[in-house]
């Protein structure tokens, strides 16, 4: 089937359903006006605060998203104190607990030659399991943050269950641990052929922040949370010579004579991951507006 | 929760004087069947002398017995109509209601005669259907019953770290009933292949087979179990509801040939697609919202095939050219508008 002919089946569909909003019956035009004592009330009263004043500890396990080598669940929390019912102060952290590899990382060990266009590449032999070890990782995340709740309310479900609501942005500043291959093929560094040079070392990485996440207050003290957060910076995620010679540095040093790995060959990444937590908040007792 | 609710509508006046009958049918929904000779002649009584005994405060003092006949069964006199009590019966002191409409002091007849129920409107109001169901929310902001909903969105692909498949599409539902939709999609793919490819295959010498989506086509439903209001900045209200979708349909895909570009020009294929996903949307007014849907499409993709064949001429022949056959998550995120036809409409039942 060709793209002509998908594309006139999409048309039909549009005509179809064109048709069938021209055949919707009418409705009469009329709305609810609010009169009587609620008319020019506040939106909201006796809300009940659940965050101003109150600090939250929550516990929380994060996944990583769209991961080329390395999956990472972390596991760690959110420690936060909320100056305002919209505004609060803290830090989220959270370290690597468990780290899998992707199926091209497992294919790249079993099936990649291994030969002298790419030694300086991929360690070790056919299957011997020893390419996931030169693959970047994050081990740590530390991120002082603010976080701003623009939204509050309530949602019910199936018509029956009640529970407040608050959707939130968090903006702050990262300190990752990232592993990833050390730098070779420079004066004083080994040749990115030899077995050495695949050894990964650490460094911290800064990265700004970000996110959105959505709180469920099932008690006065216990929410659940879900959240997405973003952490975009560069590292060298396959342990590659990719960068660093030709027009713009775009092209390996390798093909321009002796390889190089070192900070040319990382590239931008936009990590991400999504957060579930259980949140605990003290005093116990929330307080309520007006 | 159950409790008696009026089907229809009434005008104001009709609706105070009927207030007393109404709240007789509440108050005994199993024993008004068995009662009903009793509760209608109490309710009458009621609904055509009680509108000034309801006005009076709780707890006043009882008023001397009055030279024409009070509402009798209306509870202490004096004080307010309990109607979570049994109603007294007459006595001496108390006799019953008198029959005519607005009779003796004060009262709705006095303050406005046309409003003066007759007993014709009563027996007309206790002859409507009622309604069993009361919900736990009413006047739902934006309802989607029998509403048409016009929803064109760009998509977005998650999961697909090597070739990005972002586009736009359009989808259209029916809603059946407040929760339940049927509908059409379909989505127009662009197709952008990672740089990230090229560093693999340059870098490991390692070809990880690539496809491409053209368009696909989807018979849905939907259903809305949660729904929901926001204050924004603790100043405005918004709506929102939570669906979750599933259906099926057909997914237009081809391999990209990256094995041996030279020989290898594939077609799009349509694939039996099933998808299920979560959706959230934010109504700004009673027929216009954002929406974020986030979709899964699982269909069986061919991949191209990692080896050549010996010959020329076979390399040359289709039949060579694919490979395995793997269950694949088509995974995209959904961003756009959503349209509710007609615009406007009127609640069955007042607020």
């Amino acid at each position: 089937m060709n793209r002509r002919t998908v594309t006139r089946s999409l048309v039909a569909l549009a005509v179809g359903g064109l048709a069938l909003v021209g055949a919707s019956q009418p409705a009469a035009a009329q709305e609810i006006q609010i009169t009587g004592p609620l008319a020019g009330a506040p939106a909201v009263r006796k809300l009940r605060l659940h965050r101003e004043g109150r600090f939250e500890v929550a516990p929380a396990v994060s996944f990583t998203l769209l991961d080329e080598y390395r999956r990472t669940l972390f596991a760690g929390g959110r420690l936060q104190y909320n100056v305002k019912d919209w505004l609060g102060i803290g830090v989220w952290g959270a370290f690597g607990a468990l780290q899998t590899t992707t199926d091209l990382t497992d294919q790249i060990d079993k099936q990649a030659l291994r030969n002298s266009r790419t030694a300086s590449n991929v360690s070790g032999k056919p299957g011997a399991d020893q390419f996931k070890s030169q693959v970047g990782q994050i081990d740590w995340v530390a991120a002082p943050q603010v976080q701003f709740v623009p939204f509050r309310g309530k949602l019910s479900l199936f018509q029956n269950i009640f529970v407040d609501t608050d959707a939130y942005l968090h903006l702050g500043v990262a300190f990752a641990g990232v592993k990833e291959r050390g730098d070779c093929g420079g004066q004083g560094q080994p040749l990115c052929t030899t077995p050495q040079s695949f050894t990964a070392v650490s460094r911290t990485a800064v990265a700004p922040t970000f996110g959105l996440g959505l709180n469920f207050y099932t008690g006065n003290l216990v929410s659940i949370g879900i959240e997405y957060r973003a952490l975009p910076f560069s590292w060298n995620r396959g342990g590659f010579d990719s960068r660093g010679a030709g027009p713009n540095g775009k092209y390996p040093n390798g093909l321009a004579g002796s390889p190089v790995v070192n900070s040319e060959d990382r590239t931008f990444k936009f990590n991400q991951m999504v957060t579930l937590a259980v949140g605990f908040s003290l005093p116990t007792k929330p307080k309520s507006s007006d | 929760m159950k409790q008696t609710k009026p089907d229809g509508q009434l005008s104001s006046g009709q609706s105070r004087k009927c207030a007393a009958f109404e709240r007789c049918q509440r108050r005994t929904p199993v024993e008004r069947w068995g009662k009903s000779a009793l509760s209608a002649i109490l309710c009458l009584g009621l609904a055509l002398w009680g509108s000034d005994a309801l006005a009076q405060k709780k707890g006043g003092k009882p008023k001397p017995a009055p030279a024409a006949p009070a509402a009798a069964p209306a509870a202490p006199a004096g004080g307010e109509i309990s109607l979570d009590e049994e109603p007294a019966k007459p006595t001496a002191d108390t006799p019953a209601a008198p029959a005519a409409a607005g009779g003796g002091e004060g009262g709705i007849c006095e303050i406005d005669p046309s409003a003066c129920p007759k007993a014709e409107d009563v027996k007309k109001a206790a002859g409507r259907e009622v309604k069993q169901d009361l919900y736990a929310v009413q006047q739902i902001y934006a309802l989607r019953a029998r509403r048409v909903e016009l929803n064109p969105y760009w998509s977005q692909t998650l999961n697909d770290q090597f070739v990005a498949h972002p586009g736009p599409g359009l989808a259209l539902n029916y809603y059946l009933s407040n929760v339940l939709a049927i509908g059409l999609n379909g989505t127009y793919y662009t197709n952008f292949d990672s740089s990230f490819n090229a560093d693999v295959r340059r870098s490991a010498r390692v070809a990880v087979p690539l496809n491409e989506y053209l368009a696909n086509a989807n018979l849905n439903f939907s259903y809305v179990p949660v729904y929901g209001k926001f204050a924004g900045f603790g100043d405005f209200i918004f709506h929102f509801d939570a669906y979750v979708v599933g259906g099926v349909g057909g997914l237009w895909t081809r391999p990209i040939a990256v094995i041996d570009p030279d020989n290898r020009k594939f077609d799009w294929k349509p694939k039996i697609a099933f998808n299920a996903g979560v959706g959230l949307r934010i109504f700004f007014n009673r027929w216009f919202a954002a929406m974020l849907e986030v979709r899964d499409y699982v269909y069986q993709e061919e991949l191209e095939s990692l080896t050549l064949a010996a010959t020329q001429q076979k390399q040359q022949d289709p039949g060579t050219w694919f490979g395995d056959k793997q269950l694949t998550n088509n995974v995209q995120a959904q961003l756009g508008i959503s349209v509710f036809l007609p615009f406007s409409w009127e609640y069955r039942l007042p607020k």
